[in-house]
C-alpha cells in the first residue's frame, strides 16, 4: 500500500493516490476470497490463530540462531503451501516487500559492521562475517514475521479475526471501534475516488503544484467534513438499536479436534524453536 | 413500566411539537399528529420539510422541550430514556430504518450487522443466532451473511438495514425516505414487504417525497411544507388529488 | 585490525547509505516491522503506551459519552484514508502524511491516540504495515509522541487567539512538522539503542543494526527536509479549508474540553508529560537485559566520520574517563552513558528549539496580557 518516496513528474498525484486506492480496495478483496478457501488455515479457529500468531512472532524475536530462523521460515511456507495460497502471490507479498524494503536497510551493515572480514572488495571495503550474519537476522526475522502475519490475516475473515481479539483481553469498545474503523474506511476509499476521478474528469490540462495542493486540501476537508457528519448519524443508528454505551460482542466459534491437533503441533514446534535458538 | 397499549389507544400522540436543532432556526413547527395501531402512515414533504427530524424524534433519538410527544401512552423525554428499563422496552418495540444505509451498517458483516440490535438489547446468544438465520430467510438474503457492507450494492444494503431491524421483532416501524435510491425492481419488493408488516399488526410510518409509494401502501398521508408545518392530513387518495396542496408543498411542479 | 583500517576508507560511502536508508524509512512512514526491534524493547514500549490508551478511552467515555465510540470510529478510518494520499511538495516530490497532527488539533491529544492507534492496528493486522509485536511501539512514536507534540506547539500558535486566525494555520503547519519530526527521532532512538544491547557473543547485532549515531541522522535528517514537511502541509491544508467551510469543526475539541479553561500551564504540561517520557525511554532500555554495548565505541564511530553525535560524545565520554580511549581498551561504561546523554540533549534541543520558536511567535502577540 506505501510506496517509497517518488521524485518523478508531477503529473499524477491524481493518478498515484487512485491507484494505491484501488491497490488497497482489490487486496481486500482478494485477502476476502482466500479466507473463504478450504484449507489447513482457514478451518482453525481464529482465537487459537491469533494466540498461535502472537507466539510466534516471540518465538521469531526470541531466537538467536540463524538456523532455527530459516527452519521456522520454511515452515511458513509449508503452512501456505497447506491454506490453498497461491505460492507465487505469498513470496511476492511478503518477500517482494521484504528484500525490497529490509534489503536495502540491510545491505551496508554487511560492510560497516565491525567483525573478522571474510571478503575484501574494491575501494578499501570488506565483507564482515557478522555484518553478513545481523543482515541476515534483520532479513530473516522480518521475513518470517510478515509471512506469519500475511498467513494468519489472509485465512481469517476480518470480522472474525476482530472477535477474536477479544481472547486477548482487548475490552469491546476498542473492538467495536476497530470494526466500525475497517468498515468506514472502505467507504471513504470510495467517496475519495469519486471524488478525484470526478475532478480528473473536469481536468484537460496538468494541474500546477499549488493547484494539486489546494485539490488534496478540499479532498481532505470534505471527507473530514463527512467523517464528523457520519460520526453523529452513525450514533444514532446505534442508539436506535439499543446500543447505551456498553457494546457487547457475540461469537460462535467453537474449538474442534482440528484445534487442538494445530495447536498441539504449533506448541512442539515453537517450543523445539525456543530450545535450539537459545 | 406500562409500555401495553389499551383498546384503541394510539401508538403516538404528537401535540403542538416544536423543534429546533440550534435554538434558533426551527426545524419543526406546531406539529400535531396521532399514529394509530396497524396502519401505514405516510409524511410526505419535501427535502428539509423537517420530516427526517420528525421520525427522529418519534424514535427517541432526539428530544424536543416539553411533554409534546407521546409513544404507547408514555411521555418521550431525554429524562425518561436516562431509564435502562424505559431505554430497553422502547428500543424493542421501535425500529428505525435511515435513509442512508451506510449509516446504518456500520458493523464489518452482515451477519454482526443483523446480530448488533438484539445483542444490544440482551437476548440470549442462542435466540440471537437463531433471530439472525430467520432474519437473512426472511429478506432472502442468506447468501449474503459474510459478506462486508461495502461489498454489496445499494439494494442490498437496504435489504441487510430491513433485516437488521427485522431481527429486533419491532411492532412500529419507522422508515426514512426507504425508497430513495432503489431500482425499480427493489422498489416494488420494498412496497410488498411494507404491506406485508401491516397485515402482521405491525404500525409503520414512512417519510418520503415519493408518492408512488404513498399511493401503493399509505393508509394515511400527513403533508408537510417548508415551513416545517403539518398543512393537510387525509386518505392518499385524497391527498394526492389534490394538485394545489401537492404544488403547495413542493412536491409536483406546476405543469 | 584489518577491518578498522578497511572502516576508515568508509566515509565516502556514508552519504550513499544514508540515502538508501532515508528512503526506507520514509517509505515506511514510521511503521516499524516485527523483526527490527528486540521483545525486550517492544514490551518496553507497550508498557508505556498503555497509560496513553488509558487516558484516551478515559477521556472518551467522559467527554462525550458514549457518541465517541462512532466520532472515533469515523476519525480514524478518516486518518486512515490521509495517509494514503499522495500530498505534492514544491520541487516535485511527493509523500504521504500520518494525519497525527489533524487527529490531535480537531480531536485533542488524548483521543487522538485512540484514533491514530485504531488506524495503526488496522494497518499491521490488516495490510502487515508494520508489525503486530511492534503496535506498542508504533503506536507510542506516531499515536502518543506525534500528536502530544503537535498540539502542544498548536496551542502555543493559537491559544486565545479568533478561529480565522492565521495564526492557527501556521501553528497547525509548525505542529505538524516538529511533532513528526520528534517522532522520527524517538523511533531512531529505538533502533538505534539495538545493536548495543541485543548482539550474538561474536558481536553480531540481532537486530536492528545500527547505533543511534547512524540511526538519528539518517531518521531525523530526511524527515526534516521531507516527511515533516508533508505532515505539516497537510494539517495546514486542512486547517486553512475548515477556517473557509467548516469553523465548528475547529471547535471540536473546545466542546470536549468542557471544564478547564484554557490557560497557559495544563497545555504546556502536555509537552512536558511527553518529553519526560522521552527521557525515560532511553535509560529504560538499559534495565532490560543484555549485555553492554559492543565494540561501537565513540572513538570507532568519529573515524568512520559520523561527526554529528560523535563529536560531542567524545567530548562527553572525555569528561567521564581517560580523555583518549583507546580502541583496544573496553570502554563500556562511558560510551554507554556518552549515548544515552547525547540522546538527551538531542531531544532538549529540538525540542527547546521548538519551543523557542514558538515563544518568539507568542511575543509577538501583542495584545495578549502576560499570562506565563
Amino acid at each position: 500500500m506505501k510506496q517509497p518516496l517518488k521524485s518523478r513528474n508531477r503529473s499524477g498525484i491524481i493518478e498515484r493516490t487512485l491507484t494505491d486506492i484501488n491497490n488497497t480496495l482489490e487486496q481486500s478483496v482478494f485477502a476476502e476470497k482466500i479466507s473463504r478457501r478450504g484449507g489447513l488455515l482457514q478451518v482453525v479457529d481464529p482465537r487459537i490463530k491469533l494466540i498461535s500468531m502472537i507466539v510466534f512472532l516471540l518465538t521469531v524475536g526470541l531466537t538467536r540462531q540463524l538456523a532455527v530462523l530459516g527452519i521456522l521460515c520454511a515452515f511458513t511456507f509449508l503452512l501456505a503451501a497447506l491454506s490453498a495460497i497461491p505460492i507465487g502471490f505469498f513470496i511476492k507479498r511478503v518477500w517482494g516487500f521484504v528484500l525490497l524494503f529490509t534489503g536495502i536497510i540491510a545491505l551496508p551493515a554487511i560492510f560497516i559492521t565491525p567483525g573478522p572480514a571474510i571478503a575484501d572488495l574494491p575501494f578499501g571495503l570488506s565483507v564482515t562475517k557478522t555484518g553478513v550474519q545481523t543482515a541476515l537476522f534483520l532479513i530473516l526475522r522480518s521475513g518470517t514475521s510478515v509471512s506469519f502475519t500475511i498467513l494468519t490475516i489472509l485465512t481469517t475473515p476480518w470480522a472474525d479475526l476482530l472477535k477474536a481479539l477479544g481472547v486477548l483481553r482487548v475490552p469491546d469498545v476498542p473492538i467495536l471501534i476497530l470494526g466500525m474503523t475497517y468498515r468506514y474506511i472502505h467507504l471513504f476509499l470510495h467517496l475519495t475516488d469519486e471524488m478525484f476521478l470526478s475532478r480528473k474528469s473536469r481536468t484537460l490540462r496538468k494541474l500546477s503544484g499549488k493547484e494539486e495542493r489546494r485539490l488534496v486540501g478540499e479532498v481532505a476537508s470534505h471527507l473530514l467534513g463527512k467523517s464528523l457528519h457520519l460520526s453523529s448519524e452513525v450514533y444514532l443508528a446505534m442508539e436506535s438499536r439499543g446500543y447505551r454505551g456498553y457494546p457487547k460482542t457475540i461469537n460462535v466459534f467453537q474449538i474442534r479436534w482440528v484445534d487442538w491437533c494445530y495447536s498441539g503441533a504449533m506448541l512442539a514446534i515453537l517450543s523445539a524453536a525456543l530450545w535450539f535458538g537459545k | 413500566m406500562a409500555f401495553e397499549l389499551a383498546e384503541n389507544q394510539p401508538v403516538y400522540e404528537v401535540t403542538n411539537l416544536g423543534f429546533s436543532y440550534d435554538g434558533q432556526t426551527p426545524a419543526l413547527e406546531a406539529i400535531d399528529m396521532i399514529v394509530h395501531p396497524h396502519e401505514i402512515l405516510a409524511i410526505v414533504g419535501s427535502n428539509g420539510s423537517g420530516k427526517s427530524t420528525l421520525l427522529k424524534i418519534l424514535d427517541g433519538l432526539y428530544f424536543p422541550t416539553g411533554d409534546t410527544v407521546k409513544a404507547f401512552g408514555q411521555i418521550l423525554s431525554e429524562q425518561a430514556f436516562r431509564d435502562d428499563v424505559f431505554n430497553f422496552e422502547f428500543r424493542k418495540r421501535v425500529g428505525f430504518i435511515f435513509q442512508d444505509s451506510d449509516v446504518q451498517l456500520f458493523m464489518p458483516s452482515v451477519w454482526d450487522e443483523i446480530a448488533f440490535g438484539p445483542l444490544q438489547l440482551g437476548v440470549e446468544k442462542q435466540e440471537i443466532v437463531s433471530r439472525v438465520e430467520r432474519a437473512l430467510n426472511e429478506l432472502n438474503i442468506a447468501k449474503l451473511r459474510d459478506r462486508a457492507p461495502h461489498q454489496l450494492s445499494g439494494g442490498e444494503k437496504k435489504l441487510v438495514a430491513l433485516a437488521s431491524v427485522v431481527s429486533l421483532a419491532p411492532e412500529v416501524w419507522l422508515m426514512d425516505e426507504p425508497s430513495a435510491g432503489l431500482d425499480p425492481r427493489s422498489a416494488s419488493w420494498l412496497k410488498g414487504f411494507i404491506s406485508a408488516q401491516a397485515q402482521a399488526k405491525k404500525t409503520v410510518v414512512i417519510s418520503t417525497h415519493d408518492l408512488s409509494l404513498v399511493e401503493a401502501v399509505a393508509n394515511r398521508v400527513y403533508v408537510m411544507d417548508e415551513n416545517h408545518r403539518v398543512i393537510a392530513e387525509g386518505s392518499p387518495e385524497v391527498i394526492l388529488s389534490d394538485r394545489s396542496l401537492l404544488i403547495q408543498a413542493n412536491l409536483c411542479v406546476n405543469k | 585490525m584489518l577491518n578498522k583500517s578497511s572502516l576508515k576508507k568508509i566515509p565516502r560511502w556514508i552519504p550513499a547509505y544514508y540515502i538508501l536508508m532515508a528512503f526506507w524509512f520514509l517509505s515506511t512512514a514510521l511503521h516499524i516491522p516485527d523483526g527490527y526491534l528486540s521483545p525486550a524493547t517492544t514490551t518496553v514500549m507497550t508498557i508505556l503506551v498503555l497509560p496513553f490508551w488509558i487516558i484516551g478511552l478515559k477521556k472518551l467515555r467522559e467527554k462525550i459519552s458514549a457518541k465517541t465510540v462512532s466520532a472515533v470510529a469515523l476519525f480514524a478510518a478518516f486518518s486512515f484514508v490521509i495517509m494514503m494520499f499522495n500530498v505534492p511538495l514544491p520541487g516535485g516530490t511527493t509523500g504521504h502524511a500520518v494525519g497525527g497532527a489533524l487527529a490531535a488539533i480537531i480531536l485533542g491529544p488524548e483521543i487522538a491516540t485512540i484514533a491514530i492507534s485504531i488506524a495503526l492496528v488496522i494497518q499491521a493486522i490488516f495490510f502487515g504495515d508494520g508489525g503486530i509485536l511492534a503496535i506498542g511501539a508504533n503506536c507510542f512514536n506516531l499515536a502518543v509522541i506525534l500528536p502530544y507534540v503537535s498540539y502542544a506547539i498548536y496551542q502555543a500558535f493559537s491559544r486565545n487567539q479568533p478561529l480565522d486566525s492565521k495564526r492557527r494555520i501556521l501553528g497547525s503547519a509548525v505542529g505538524g512538522w516538529a511533532g513528526l519530526t520528534i517522532a522520527a527521532f524517538v523511533t531512531a532512538v529505538q533502533f538505534g539503542i539495538q545493536p548495543a544491547f541485543w548482539h550474538a557473543a561474536d558481536g553480531t547485532p540481532l537486530y536492528a543494526p545500527y547505533p543511534l549515531s547512524v540511526a538519528i541522522p539518517a531518521m531525523v535528517i530526511p524527515h526534516i527536509l521531507v516527511a515533516s514537511v508533508v505532515e505539516g502541509l497537510i494539517t495546514a491544508l486542512v486547517v486553512a479549508y475548515l477556517i473557509r467551510a467548516n469553523k465548528p469543526a475547529l471547535e471540536f475539541v473546545n466542546k470536549i474540553e468542557t471544564s478547564s479553561a484554557p490557560s497557559n500551564a495544563p497545555k504546556w504540561r502536555t509537552l512536558w508529560i511527553g518529553l519526560a517520557v522521552l527521557i525515560v525511554i532511553t535509560p529504560l532500555g538499559l534495565l532490560a537485559p543484555g549485555t553492554a554495548w559492543g565494540e561501537w565505541g565513540a572513538e570507532e564511530l568519529t573515524s568512520l566520520g559520523f561527526s554529528f553525535i560523535p563529536e560531542g560524545l567524545e567530548k562527553l565520554s572525555g569528561l567521564w574517563s581517560a580523555p583518549m580511549p583507546d580502541y583496544e581498551i573496553p570502554a563500556i561504561q562511558n560510551p554507554t552513558v556518552a549515548y544515552i546523554l547525547s540522546a538527551i540533549i538531542g531531544i532538549f534541543i529540538v525540542v527547546g528549539l521548538v519551543w523557542l520558536f514558538a515563544k518568539l511567535v507568542a511575543i509577538g502577540r501583542k495584545p495578549e496580557p502576560q499570562k506565563s
